[in-house]
């Protein structure tokens, strides 16, 4: 469970997440078993049900990745027509759900998250 | 029929996890995860996606056994892992709060698959509460308008789980 403070530095690190990437559009982070715990967003996306399909998404990736035995699972990417939605562990409690609807801006929507990924373990512990 | 696949599904806790773990012949796939609300008040982790496993019949069939998350938050996963499906398997916690309530759920949720598939419930922890009776699941069916087995059973007992499917599977080559 989250202390009220570490929702405040959540909520606080993803406002710099949007604030520094513009071709992101949602970031929200949720906890393993599909809780939301913080977002920030440019425009009224249903992130509720993004949050708890953002934490089956990364179980199977780190099912699959044991499976196949390829270490811990980075990233899941789903990139689609219209754009990319990147999931990635926070660490072992909480995933980081990003999104932008820029088709080509893949590598700076991951570079970014990973950024604000890593601080927020550091910032929270592992 | 070479192949079946079946879905457990059920409340949090009633045993999805524990009853494919009973009958499968491979290391089951599953997605635990630690619970971080109430449920780790019950068990420490719960299922996000699914549970896999794989069972043959003597006559050579084999079962995919898929498992769904118990909560309703994940009922997206229920719609995806009914697809293709020939049966499914409900499973109620006796000793959870409201039983019967729990039931209704997923008889709401699956019902037009009820209708023209198969399904059976198995009622769990039975030994820690016995009440409601299984004449209170028939009669709560009988509202529903549905006739469905209802077996006790005890997940962690092969030979419970394995009557289930075989009831099943009964029910589906006679359909």
């Amino acid at each position: 469970m989250l202390s009220h403070l570490e929702k405040v530095q959540l909520q606080q690190r993803l406002q710099t997440l949007i604030a520094d990437c513009d071709e992101i559009q949602a970031a929200l982070v949720v906890t393993v078993d599909g809780h939301l715990c913080a977002m920030q967003q440019r425009e009224n996306y249903p992130l509720e049900r993004l949050a708890t399909m953002g934490s089956s998404l990364m179980s199977l990736g780190d099912t699959i990745t044991a499976e196949l035995r390829l270490g811990s699972c980075k990233n899941i990417i789903a990139e689609n027509e219209e754009g990319i939605v990147a999931f990635m562990h926070v660490n072992s409690a909480l995933v980081l759900v990003t999104l932008t609807v820029q088709k080509n801006a893949m590598g700076l929507l991951i570079a970014h998250s990973r950024r604000c990924a890593t601080e927020l373990s550091k910032t929270l512990g592992t | 029929m070479k192949e079946i696949k079946l879905v457990f599904t059920g409340s949090m806790g009633a045993g999805k996890t524990t009853a494919i773990s009973a009958l499968s012949e491979i290391p089951v796939i599953n997605t635990d995860v630690k619970a971080s609300d109430e449920v780790q008040l019950r068990k420490a982790t719960t299922t996000v996606a699914l549970d896999y496993g794989e069972m043959t019949l003597p006559d050579g069939q084999k079962l995919r056994l898929y498992g769904t998350p118990g909560q309703e938050r994940f009922s997206y996963m229920w719609k995806i892992l009914m697809q293709g499906a020939l049966g499914l398997i409900i499973l109620v916690d006796n000793a959870s709060p409201e039983p019967l309530a729990d039931l209704d759920i997923y008889l709401t949720h699956f019902r037009e698959y009820i209708e023209v598939s198969g399904a059976v419930i198995g009622v769990t922890r039975m030994d820690m509460a016995a009440e409601p009776a299984l004449d209170a699941y028939y009669a709560f069916l009988q509202e529903k308008q549905l006739q469905l087995p209802i077996f006790p059973v005890d997940v962690r007992r092969r030979e419970h789980v394995v009557m289930m499917v075989q009831a099943l599977v009964a029910m589906l080559e006679f359909s």
